[in-house]
């Protein structure tokens, strides 16, 4: 037999897939281990050097003053005149949640409200909404198959 | 850096996310855009099997409310593809490959039919692993050059390391399936044609991009 209709065989058979998959991923991280170290790049556009583990909304608190302006490098200063670090908009559910508790950060998509109080970078809103449409797609699948059986 | 795309046509711009289309993306971008036109004004196809040698055949129907799902999902299916062609910068770019992933499996996961669920099932699998190199490819850029933004990158000054290109590019594959059809074309079988068929021309789309970011960057 030939060598390419025993490949595409194997191809074919969709059962094989995720082992494919996850033996490309090793090969792949087999090379990102050999070509170690890569070097960290000190002057990052997005840091984290304000993280306080004393806030309720670590790590997400950005500071920053709601529609005021904080100095803050970005990529193209010219399309944020106003950019800053900003933790705003939050619910009040939200809001009782971060001024007493320390968990607000890592439930932000376990309570109601909780994703649209997503806090991030003024600069980066696109992100935001991007990742919110992937979990409502998500959160539309499941909904349509649970209550598929409804109907029948 | 390599320029395959051409000039720029048109920026869109929000905040440090540029929206970025070359004669090369807008091409793409119009075809998601035509197909998802198509899928919203056409009506699914309705198989129809004959069994041979006889005059017995059968029809198989698709419900009203499986359809309007599958269309929707159809629809937000090429949304995202749309966004992933103009987007310029790289986090936004794996936010929208992992959206047409997403919104791939939810084509099929409507269809009541034993194989083609199988085969949604192992590609979804396939998908919901394929997001940690798709991720972790942009974190390696961000981190070892300091930015996201593919026109900073296309510039020049940057030493992007090649095991993020490669991991982004395993990504998109595991996301799409792009090369490896297997999957792909057994989910096919579903009936409701135009559906189906948006699962490949995104996938087919996203690796186009993928490629062009990695040979720019």
């Amino acid at each position: 037999m030939l060598i390419i209709t025993r490949i595409s065989r194997i191809l074919s058979n969709f059962q094989n897939l995720v082992a494919l998959f996850a033996g490309a991923c090793i090969i792949v991280s087999l090379i990102g281990i050999l070509s170690l170290p890569l070097v960290f790049e000190g002057n990052q556009l997005y840091p984290k050097s304000q993280l306080d583990p004393a806030s309720g909304l670590y790590p997400y608190n950005r500071g920053g003053v709601p529609f005021g302006t904080t100095e803050v490098i970005c990529q193209y200063p010219e399309n944020s005149p106003y950019a800053g670090y900003v933790t705003t908009y939050l619910t009040p559910l939200s809001l009782y949640l971060a001024e007493n508790t320390l968990y607000l950060g890592t439930t932000i998509v376990a309570h109601p409200g909780g994703i649209i109080d997503e806090i991030l970078y003024n600069t980066r809103g696109a992100d935001t909404v991007v990742e919110t449409s992937i979990l409502f797609t998500a959160f539309a699948i499941a909904s349509y198959l649970y209550r598929r059986r409804e109907g029948e | 850096m390599l320029d395959i795309g051409g000039d720029n046509l048109f920026v869109l711009e929000f905040g440090d996310i540029l929206h970025y289309y070359t004669p090369y993306t807008a091409t793409l971008f119009l075809v998601a855009l035509i197909f998802t036109g198509l899928v919203i004004a056409s009506r699914p196809e309705k198989q129809v099997d004959i069994a041979f040698g006889g005059d017995a055949y059968y029809a198989k129907e698709t419900t009203l409310s499986e359809m309007r799902f599958r269309r929707f999902m159809a629809i937000a299916c090429g949304l995202a593809t749309m966004g992933a062609m103009g987007s310029g910068d790289l986090f936004n770019f794996t936010l929208f490959a992992s959206l047409v992933g997403i919104a791939n499996i939810g084509i099929v996961a409507a269809v009541k039919s034993r194989h083609v669920l199988d085969a949604a099932y192992e590609y979804g699998i396939v998908a919901m692993v394929a997001t940690l190199p798709l991720f972790g490819g942009a974190a390696l850029i961000l981190a070892t050059t300091g930015t996201l933004s593919i026109p900073a990158l296309a510039a020049g000054g940057f030493a992007v390391p090649l095991v993020g290109k490669a991991f982004l590019a395993l990504g998109v594959i595991g996301e799409g399936m792009a090369p490896f059809y297997a999957a792909k074309a057994e989910m096919f079988r579903a009936p409701g044609a135009p559906y189906v068929i948006m699962c490949s021309l995104s996938s087919l789309l996203i690796f186009l991009r993928v490629v062009e970011i990695v040979i720019t960057i």
